[in-house]
């Protein structure tokens, strides 16, 4: 089930750096992992926005909805 | 893309003996043709025969087709096959982007979430004594947990269950029921610790 797989080096100021680690203790994650998950949550948000779709968040309490503005 | 095809093996319930078959990582036109051609014919003759209302076979709008095209070029979902016989004997389709864990213990974190798993109609005891093959269920929960773990994601799967499959995820995969979900369609959300996960592959069934 595992396909080939290609390698980058990866440039990444230190708040960046900072924050992936952050995530990945959060997630319980690689950083290779967490960089995958962030790239197909990326590529799912540009094929609905391309489609016309909008992105919202929702508050679960109150329902009260925040569009993101994608441009 | 040429899927990856691994051997497994399904039980022949008729004469109890293993016959070989494969899990293909993905769902080409072939799966896709079988389900057209051979799945929804037998779906139609089976309930017609054994007078199996719709309330009994809650999968049958599911439309592989349009699915299918959903997966293309998506990074975020996966499809997976099951074929034995040169004939597809089962379906998955999972997001392994847009769900998060919402059972305490693992709140918060990555899963694989099965949006869609089905069995093909001569496999379902519901319509067939016996059916033909067993197993096709227990493999493709099998190649979720797979995923998840290849991830990073220990194993964690989740999914919303329709009714008639309500106790195979709790009997046969061990799975916690968080109870129905409102935002679903009121189905019943069902989720898989890391724990669970390692209990259901090592019962190997």
């Amino acid at each position: 089930m595992t396909s080939a797989k290609k390698t980058m080096t990866l440039n990444l100021t230190d708040i960046e750096m900072s924050v992936l680690e952050d995530l990945c203790i959060k997630k319980d994650l690689s950083k290779t992992a967490v960089l995958r998950q962030a790239l197909r949550l990326y590529q799912l948000v540009e094929v609905r926005v391309e489609k016309g779709d909008k992105l919202f968040f929702e508050d679960d309490k109150t329902k009260e909805k925040a569009e993101v503005m994608m441009l | 893309m040429t899927p990856d095809v691994t051997p497994i093996a399904l039980l022949n319930v008729a004469n109890n003996m293993p016959e070989d078959a494969e899990l293909w990582d993905g769902i080409t036109e072939k799966q896709i043709t079988d389900w057209e051609t051979k799945w929804k014919p037998d779906l139609k003759r089976a309930q017609l025969s054994r007078n199996v209302t719709a309330q009994l076979d809650q999968s049958q709008h599911w439309d592989w087709r349009k699915k299918s095209q959903a997966l293309e070029g998506m990074l975020a979902l996966r499809g997976f096959s099951i074929v034995c016989n040169d004939i597809t004997q089962g379906l998955m389709l999972v997001d392994t982007t847009s769900k998060r864990a919402l059972i305490e213990s693992q709140r918060g974190k990555d899963l694989v979430y099965i949006d869609y798993i089905e069995n093909a109609p001569w496999n379902r005891s519901v319509l067939y004594n016996p059916p033909l093959y067993s197993g096709v269920g227990s493999i493709l929960m099998r190649a979720a947990i797979a995923l998840s773990e290849e991830e990073g994601f220990k194993g964690r799967i989740g999914l919303h269950s329709l009714p008639q499959a309500d106790k195979f995820y709790i009997k046969s995969c061990g799975m916690t029921c968080l109870g129905q979900d409102p935002r679903y369609h009121n189905l019943r959300y069902f989720e898989m610790t890391p724990e669970q996960a390692q209990e259901f592959i090592n019962k190997g069934s």
